[in-house]
């Protein structure tokens, strides 16, 4: 193992159980807005800035970490073999594929281009969110297809009851990033970089 | 807030679940869940239920957990449960009013998918109520062990996870003390606006996310000075021992999938 890589491995390890923890605060901060305010959550955004530190693999890392975090303490609710595996840590897998545009962001922090940095973030965030949406959304039609009676408009439930909370994660997420960056790009990028 | 958090899901009890080796366990819940979709007429939803109550009666969780853990998804139960009730229009008709029509098979549909669900859940929740999050990772591990050919980091990732399980009750210690000491500054986390709520995230994130970074530098500088490189012939605290109760439970799901096999119509 070299140097560097233990320091991710465990940077991974406690950003995801801050992921975790934060699922658990939004849940509080949020759910007394709408009733299923519980599934808006921050907990994507450690797992974005892992992916903006490490590239790809940190942020594939942290978010299968974080998917596997959710089943072993409990807090996942498996009803299918494929929507358990689909809704937990292939979902959050996907969320760090926000890492390709580490070095984009990096880069054009390193130049002063922050504009630039920022819509790369956004479009990271975007791709991680959606990825993450898509597989909710095909758990859904599993899941509602192995539950619902047969001819009702699975897709449909699935892309409501999903895209909903997955669409304001997302503006949350990114609205979050970018004041995080603006205020402590320093701390979040790793240290050969400020 | 904190204290709603408890760690993880895990009750601590002395009963026979408990005491399983959480290889044992993963395996059972891992066939249960798949075999759960065999059951289609009433004598397998029986047999499958006797078995959820026999695991749930061993486990000596008391059912005020079990009910909680059930919360998150009953609106989805009642939610299926209706929509077979309404939208399954076979079979006898058995109740009518207005445009409300309930047929003999909706009914049956109805009950049987909730129950199914239930079952599910209350079986999974058991898992992780009688089991620490820590030995479930340990179980993992070695069930995965042989992934490790295919250059899977199995050992790695389950380290991660220990780290993660590890660090969580500490940084919910860190959180709480920074959400007190920023409300005593006057920011308000769960009232006002919803702009000004996510604004007090940023001062809440950056302190925590400064003091992570020093603990895991501190961890990986300790780590890499005791001469950690990887799991190659790393040794371990926590051993677990497979016992002849172990063997009972994987043969009992063994004998639940022969009897859902030969009932089911």
């Amino acid at each position: 193992m070299k140097n560097g890589n233990v320091l991710m491995m465990v940077e991974v390890a406690v950003f995801a159980a801050l992921a975790l923890l934060l699922d658990m605060v939004s849940q509080f901060i949020f759910s007394r807005i709408w009733p299923q305010g519980g599934s808006i959550s921050i907990a994507m955004v450690p797992v974005f800035i892992m992916a903006f530190r490490w590239g790809i693999k940190g942020g594939l890392l942290s978010g299968l970490l974080l998917g596997l975090l959710q089943i072993v303490t409990g807090f996942a609710s498996i009803a299918h073999p494929v929507q358990g595996f689909l809704d937990y840590p292939l979902a959050f897998t996907l969320v760090g594929i926000a890492g390709v545009f580490a070095g984009g962001i990096q880069n054009s922090f390193l130049k002063g281009n922050r504009k630039k940095s920022y819509i790369l973030m956004t479009l990271g965030i975007f791709a991680g969110s959606f990825l993450r949406f898509l597989c909710h959304f095909a758990s859904g039609i599993v899941f509602f297809g192995s539950y619902a009676p047969e001819g009702q408009p699975v897709a449909l439930y699935s892309l409501v009851y999903n895209g909903t909370y997955m669409a304001i994660s997302f503006i949350l997420s990114a609205i979050i990033a970018v004041l995080l960056y603006s205020t402590a790009h320093r701390t979040l990028f790793k240290k050969a970089l400020t | 807030m904190m204290d709603k958090m408890i760690f993880g899901r895990y009750v601590p009890a002395e009963s026979p679940m408990h005491r399983l080796d959480p290889r044992a366990k993963l395996l059972m819940v891992f066939i249960f869940v798949f075999i759960i979709f065999l059951a289609n007429n009433i004598a397998t939803y029986v047999v499958i239920g006797a078995f959820t109550l026999l695991i749930l009666n061993m486990s000596k969780i008391p059912a005020g957990f079990l009910i909680g853990g059930l919360r998150p998804v009953f609106y989805l139960i009642l939610f299926t449960f209706f929509l077979h009730l309404f939208f399954t229009k076979e079979g006898d008709l058995l109740f009518k009013w207005n445009f409300i029509e309930v047929y003999e098979n909706g009914l049956r549909q109805g009950i049987f998918i909730s129950l199914r669900f239930a079952f599910l859940i209350l079986i999974t929740s058991i898992l992780t109520l009688t089991t620490t999050p820590i030995s479930i990772t340990d179980g993992l591990e070695t069930l995965f062990n042989p992934l490790k050919k295919w250059k899977l980091p199995v050992h790695e990732l389950a380290l991660m996870m220990s780290i993660s399980l590890r660090f969580i009750p500490t940084l919910m210690e860190e959180t709480d003390k920074i959400m007190k000491a920023q409300a005593a500054r006057g920011t308000e986390f769960s009232t006002g606006p919803i702009k000004n709520r996510i604004k007090a995230i940023v001062p809440l994130l950056i302190p925590l996310f400064v003091s992570s970074f020093k603990r895991a530098e501190e961890l990986a500088t300790a780590m890499e000075s005791r001469g950690y490189r990887g799991g190659e012939g790393r040794t371990k605290y926590r051993l677990l021992k497979w016992e002849s109760k172990d063997t009972i439970l994987l043969a009992a799901i063994m004998v639940l999938t022969v009897l859902l096999l030969l009932l089911r119509s």
